[in-house]
């Protein structure tokens, strides 16, 4: 199981570069949810089960909505 | 250039949090600074003190709830800011027939959403209502009721979620949080005992830990119905279309 | 300076350097990126990295939850609640920050019609 949780950590720093580096903002903040799940995941594995629960409702779900919400008003690409 | 200067910060920067970081404890020793002090008393008699068998549950609300009333408050006071700034959405508006968000198009999207929208509002009554003994309580419910309200909008159309949640109800609901913590923190006054330490006599028809368990149950349904309506609302005022 | 022990400890805290990992991945984007929407996402990674910090300094190797179930043995090995309970509030606050924040992007781009903090610098 340390195999698992070594891979969670190395796809939560992959999902965080890929926030950062993709142009797209509509994008970036999918590939912010996934990053939310995954922390959510890494959160049950430490005996936190009450924080994967609000991490995977609020981090994957509600921030990443209001993120949409903001893209759809504003700008989609990064650099307008 | 500027940017190879912030590389080079960053990375600087970088080493020597590794290198403090690595001075810490290693993860998952018993005999860390942090799980020495007071968490041996919370572990072991966190069930009779504090009235939860989820010693995190017992820990936000009875051990550290003042803590917890100034973040419920904190969240109250975001609401507030956000319709300071963007204004809450206006009924008048969206009397129209146009589909403001609605998808309309996805068969597939729609049917699942109406099928599993009542399920996760009763799996959000559920964990805000079990909060004591099981993984869950006021804040995740809320998360989880201000989602689901957030799924149907999203996918069935902006006026039908106003239509079955409207303004004035959801004025009254926003508050909850706070207004639950703050009364049944000031009913222990009364008694002569400290804020928030749900201490009041036992009545005839319930012992002491009822009553504080009672109460633990009000503060965990005030924060979940709270929490769902001040997230959804503030969704709800971010979505609306200016005119 | 880096050897074999330096390595080992890494191992064993590495989620403590994956926090701190993260810290500066999204303190990058908070510093370099021009667009205000990709500034926060920054501050939303710089969030979770703290968090996954304070939970994993709370973590009991062989721990279970910190819930007594009917099932739960005498002298069972719970993790630690404390930084739990801290981080629970903390995520809800996280998010009612961002909102507030989001809000003010939407009102200041109906504003200014642009996004860029390089261009908003400019306009003044």
């Amino acid at each position: 199981m340390r195999i698992l949780d070594l891979l969670l950590l190395l796809f939560l720093i992959i999902t965080a570069l890929g926030v950062v580096r993709t142009k797209d903002l509509l994008g970036a903040s999918i590939i912010f949810s996934a990053y939310s799940l995954i922390m959510a995941i890494i959160w049950q594995r430490l005996g936190a089960p009450d924080i994967a629960l609000t991490e995977a409702a609020i981090g994957a779900g509600v921030t990443t909505i209001l993120f949409l919400v903001t893209i759809g008003r504003t700008v989609r690409r990064e650099d307008e | 250039m500027k940017k190879l200067f912030t590389y080079f910060i960053l990375f600087l920067l970088w080493l020597l949090m590794v290198s403090a970081v690595l001075a810490l404890p290693p993860i998952g020793s018993e005999t860390t600074p942090v799980t020495t002090h007071v968490i041996p008393r919370y572990l072991t008699e966190g069930v009779e003190e504090a009235g939860a068998e989820n010693i995190v549950t017992a820990v936000i609300l009875n051990y550290r709830g003042y803590d917890t009333m100034g973040e419920v408050t904190v969240i109250f006071c975001a609401l507030i800011a956000v319709l300071a700034v963007i204004g809450r959405e206006d009924v008048k508006l969206h009397t129209s027939k146009v589909d403001l968000v609605g998808i309309k198009e996805s068969v597939i999207v729609r049917s699942v959403v109406r099928f599993l929208a009542p399920f996760i509002m009763l799996f959000a009554v559920y964990i805000m209502l079990h909060g004591k003994e099981s993984p869950g309580g006021g804040f995740q419910a809320g998360a989880i009721l201000g989602a689901s309200i957030i799924i149907y909008t999203m996918t069935f159309s902006y006026d039908l979620t106003l239509k079955k949640f409207f303004v004035k109800a959801r004025t009254f609901m926003e508050s909850a949080g706070p207004i639950a913590f703050f009364a049944c923190g000031v009913i222990a006054l009364f008694y002569g005992q400290n804020f928030l330490t749900y201490m009041i006599p036992a009545f005839p028809f319930a012992t002491q830990e009822a009553m504080r368990n009672l109460m633990i149950e009000v503060i965990e349904v005030g924060i979940g119905i709270g929490g769902g309506t001040v997230i959804s609302s503030i969704f709800l005022a971010m979505e609306k279309v200016e005119k | 300076m880096i050897n074999n022990e330096v390595i080992a400890k890494a191992y064993s805290s590495i989620n403590y350097v994956v926090a701190v990992t993260l810290f500066c991945i999204g303190l990058y984007a908070l510093i370099i990126k021009p667009n205000l929407i990709k500034k926060f996402m920054g501050l939303n990674i710089i969030e979770t990295s703290v968090f996954l910090f304070i939970i994993s300094s709370g973590y009991v190797k062989g721990g279970v939850a910190p819930i007594y179930t009917h099932d739960t043995p005498v002298n069972a090995l719970f993790v630690n609640p404390i930084p739990q309970a801290l981080i629970l509030t903390a995520i809800v606050v996280a998010v009612s920050v961002t909102a507030l924040a989001l809000s003010l992007i939407i009102k200041l781009y109906d504003q200014c019609g642009t996004l860029n903090a390089n261009k908003l610098k400019e306009l003044r």
